[in-house]
């Protein structure tokens, strides 16, 4: 097996007397699927942000391509290649797909002679178009503001801006949340298309059909602690229920 | 008197250019822009209409909303393109800033007549301004000694006043404060003067300020309101304190409200200027000069009547009291 | 699902959520087109209105009254420029009018004392541009920082710096007003690029105004004074700066959604602080030329602009919930302001009917905004906000 992308170890947060996140360690290998499972209130949120430079942990560390790493902010993790997707996308609902997933890191010509500089919008337009296309995403235009996309189509767009960025690491959290079956299917695939080009992908869902539908893995937290670990094809649901409801724990998840 | 003799002329003028009108080839054609809506400028709104019936003219009239530069110089910018004015009769709202926009208008071949208030030092044979025909307005100056001559027999010639006034840089207003002060100094040494205050012609503003100055000076033994707005919140405020009669208060135009305020005991002395003699007057000269008139004088004095308990109901007097019929 | 039916579902989906009818269609584009719509209406009726009212004496559409409305925009469009970015991107700025008012009395002092220590008048003219723009931006420069870093809200803290702008200009002026100035400075605030005399004994004139009098001064056109050329240029610079740079992205994007602006790696907070120094940058070049049309430096030109800037900018489109909006909207949206002054004077209608129409105008500018949004629920799509 190869040498994991990520290693979180002994991590804990908490807030106020509150322990939101219990010493939990975990690992991701490239081109992994891993799911992170738990009711409302398990921890799994604020684990992620904390990898995401969200929160900063109380203890523990993070080790990404072998080295310890330190988020003081979102913008550190997506330096390195950590890139999360929220379930409110963090898209500009009144900008077009270029421009959102060009956002904050617009492309720029230089007009008489370096004296002015303006939005390639072309070249970012082409760009796009070529990211979609490789995860077979189809709209009809681009140049809409993404406000008139679906909600499957949003999150198609903010995939689409990860996997732009050179994302080596990708956070989802409850990604199918609010969408209709057959754009839940879609994103779905999304997954697949990213697992396939090598890029690990977390899921955060408490929706277990999705779990099995892409997992590799299953790490199910409850009250904070991680409290087991499961390979998907060697689980059931029934099994995962138990899990997240406390009703079993593994004794050193 | 010169002021007889004015009134001869212009009864003639009257007469020799109501005869005249029908026959004239083209009317002609005034604009009439005066400061801001107040019982003041409406009464000489009055007399430019009256005027305009006698002689056969056209009169355009448009008033600010509100008091100052940017909200009269659009209106004015406006009656000069429409191209066909030939006198613009108006109150500048800055004796500086106006000459600018209004020196546009005679570049467009529209002669000025200005009213109630002057531009540059009022002075258009030797002043820095010199292109309007005329100025036709009150002595203000004067009218500041008469208020400070009547508020220092009010109060016994001794003691502290305050004068509350609307914009600086307006020319009526500054000439009141000149001469009320002027006065105060030259034959009444032991009356100190407070002030001014500008409350920027908003008559609460007024009202308050000089409620903070009674609350700061409990001995203040008179108040004098530069014009309609200042005069009305001088009034107010001195009836909201109790101190009607305490306090002496001498106002500047002769609105209705400074009447009511005269009858409670709470102002002494009202000057009641002439706005429909400003306005009758200006279009009358405007009409003289489009005739060929040469001799207009520059600066025409319309006086004032002057206001107190004994002669308010005096009808010779009482028709000096703003009226403006309800529209 | 095999793969080619998830890609057939997705390109169902992608097809414009539920598809607008041509009905619908149209009154999407009507919306978007309306204040173009109504300005045009407004100039028809005026043109046909003026001369009917006044016997074919007057007329509207006349060179000399273009030139009169291009005037008249000036301060309401400045203030609202700067105004439209700060509204594209959630914001608001209450101090513009006052920020004008102190720009106007820091030119006209900066102006005058520099000339007056012997400096040529055009230099002395330059300086009191900077310092007029200077003076405003610095005033921005606290209202950003304070918004942006302390996280005050907008409304509070530019109507708090408006009321100390206030103070401070009638402070440093000379009771409200700086007089004094280099009478030179009328011809900067006041004189044009080209006059023209139609007719017999007239011609074209550029740069320096014709000495004739009489008949031939009152057929004299003033056509693009320097104050409406330099506005332009700050129009044209403003259109490049919101539609075409990195900046203008920016900023609707912070107003599309704060969040993703942040998340997004955008610099939001220096990015807020320019957008106020902007705005108050633009009032600053607005109280700079009224100085120069004035002569005068005054503590309260700018008293009864916000309002009406405000009004501009949303006639013009700009969504008060930020995100949406364009600079030529707002240039539209002080047309109509100008238009309807103007008109009505000229059709000897009170001025006051003009706040009736503008307040109308206002209301059905944001009910169109919101019809918009009406019509694409309606029709399946997604609703913003």
């Amino acid at each position: 097996m190869s040498e994991p992308l990520l290693s979180i170890r002994n991590m804990s947060k908490i807030f106020g007397g509150l322990v939101a996140v219990d010493d939990v360690s975990l690992e991701v290998r490239r081109g992994e699927v891993v799911g992170l499972l738990g009711d409302n209130g398990a921890g799994k949120s604020t684990l992620i942000k904390c990898v995401s430079g969200v929160y900063q942990a109380e203890e523990g560390e993070i080790v990404f391509e072998g080295a310890p790493v330190t988020f003081a902010n979102p913008m550190d993790a997506r330096r390195v290649g950590i890139e999360t997707i929220y379930q409110d996308l963090a898209l500009a609902n009144n900008l077009d797909v270029g421009a959102n997933i060009f956002l904050g890191r617009e492309v720029k010509k230089r007009r008489l002679g370096g004296l002015m500089q303006t939005l390639d919008d072309k070249f970012m337009l082409k760009e796009s178009r070529q990211t979609l296309d490789s995860l077979q995403i189809r709209f009809p235009t681009l140049t809409n503001p993404i406000e008139k996309l679906s909600g499957g189509q949003r999150q198609a767009v903010a995939i689409a801006r990860a996997v732009y960025w050179d994302a080596k690491l990708m956070i989802m959290d409850e990604p199918t949340n609010n969408l209709g079956v057959p754009e839940q299917h879609k994103v779905l695939e999304l997954i697949r298309t990213l697992k396939d080009r090598g890029v690990p992908v977390i899921l955060i869902t408490h929706v277990l059909p999705d779990a099995f539908a892409v997992t590799d893995r299953v790490i199910v937290m409850h009250r904070g602690r991680k409290v087991t670990e499961k390979i998907t094809a060697q689980t059931n649901a029934g099994e995962l229920v138990q899990y997240m409801v406390g009703a079993r724990e593994d004794a050193a998840a | 008197m010169r002021k007889t003799s004015l009134m001869a002329m212009a009864a003639g003028l009257v007469l020799a250019l109501a005869s005249q009108g029908a026959e004239a080839a083209e009317k002609l054609k005034i604009g009439f822009l005066p400061g801001v809506v107040d019982p003041f400028y409406q009464v000489m709104q009055l007399g430019v209409e009256k005027a305009a019936k006698d002689l056969g003219v056209d009169v355009v009239t448009q008033i600010p909303p509100t008091w100052g530069v940017e909200a009269q110089t659009p209106l004015l910018d406006a009656m000069v393109a429409r191209g066909d004015l030939n006198y613009i009769i108006t109150a500048p709202t800055d004796k500086d800033q106006m000459v600018g926009p209004l020196q546009a208008a005679v570049d467009h071949g529209i002669k000025v007549i200005t009213v109630d208030t002057f531009l540059g030092d009022g002075d258009y044979v030797k002043g820095p301004v010199k292109f309007p025909i005329s100025y036709i307005g009150s002595d203000n100056t004067e009218g500041g000694r008469i208020a400070a001559r009547g508020l220092a027999k009010a109060i016994g010639g001794k003691g502290t006043v305050y004068i509350n006034s609307t914009n600086p840089n307006v020319s009526s207003v500054e000439g009141r404060e000149k001469g009320f002060k002027e006065e105060m100094a030259k034959d009444f040494p032991d009356v100190k003067v407070l002030g001014p205050d500008y409350n920027l012609d908003d008559a609460n503003k007024a009202t308050q300020q000089t409620a903070a100055v009674l609350a700061r000076e409990p001995n203040l033994a008179g108040a004098f309101g530069t014009n309609v707005f200042s005069a009305q919140g001088a009034g107010t405020a001195v009836v909201n304190a109790g101190l009607g009669g305490h306090v002496q208060v001498v106002a500047y135009d002769a609105t209705k409200q400074a009447i009511e305020l005269m009858d409670k005991g709470v102002v002494s002395l009202v000057l009641a200027q002439k706005p429909f003699d400003m306005g009758y007057m200006a279009v009358m000269f405007a009409a003289a000069d489009a005739a060929g008139v040469t001799s207009l004088p520059r600066r025409v004095e319309t006086g004032f009547a002057i206001i107190d308990k004994e002669n308010v109901k005096d009808p010779a007097v009482a028709r000096f009291i703003y009226r403006v019929p309800g529209k | 699902m095999t793969e080619r039916a998830s890609r057939l579902a997705l390109s169902h989906a992608a097809s414009p959520p539920g598809v607008l009818t041509p009905a619908q269609r149209a009154a999407l584009f009507l919306s978007r087109i309306w204040a173009w719509v109504f300005l045009a209406a407004m100039v028809l009726f005026f043109v046909v209105a003026v001369p009917l009212t006044t016997g074919g004496s007057v007329n509207f559409l006349t060179v000399r009254n273009s030139q009169n409305i291009l005037v008249a925009i000036i301060p309401v469009l400045l203030l609202g420029l700067g105004q439209t970015f700060v509204i594209i991107a959630a914001g608001i700025d209450l101090s513009v009018g006052w920020v004008m008012s102190l720009a106007s009395v820091l030119s006209a002092l900066a102006l005058r004392g520099v000339f007056n220590s012997g400096v040529p008048l055009f230099p002395s003219v330059l300086v009191g541009l900077a310092a007029g723009v200077g003076g405003a931006a610095v005033v921005g420069f606290v209202n950003g920082v304070i918004i942006a870093k302390l996280k005050v809200p907008a409304f509070i803290v530019t109507l708090g710096t408006s009321f100390i702008v206030r103070g401070v200009a009638y402070l440093m002026s000379e009771n409200t007003t700086v007089i004094g100035l280099p009478s030179g400075i009328r011809a900067y605030g006041n004189d044009a690029l080209i006059y023209h005399i139609g007719g017999e004994g007239g011609g074209l004139y550029f740069l320096h105004r014709p000495e004739v009098s009489g008949e031939l001064l009152r057929r004299m056109d003033i056509i693009l004074p320097y104050p409406v050329v330099v506005t332009a240029f700050v129009v044209a610079w403003a259109m490049f700066l919101l539609h075409k740079t990195q900046f203008g992205r920016h900023t609707y994007a912070i107003g599309g959604s704060m969040d993703a602006a942040v998340r997004s790696g955008i610099p939001v907070d220096r990015h807020i602080i320019e957008l106020y120094m902007l705005s108050a940058a633009t009032s600053g070049v607005a109280g700079f030329l009224s100085t120069l049309r004035y002569t005068a430096g005054s503590a309260v030109i700018g008293d009864p602009l916000l309002l009406s800037s405000i009004a501009a900018v949303i006639i013009g489109g700009v969504s008060m919930f930020g995100g949406a909006g364009t600079v030529i909207g707002t240039v539209i949206g002080a047309l109509i302001i100008a238009v309807l002054t103007t008109g009505l004077v000229m059709l000897n209608v009170d001025a006051f009917w003009q706040f009736i129409v503008v307040g109308a105008v206002v209301i059905v500018a944001v009910l169109i905004d919101q019809s918009r949004d009406l019509i694409m629920a309606r029709a399946g799509g997604r609703v913003r906000r």
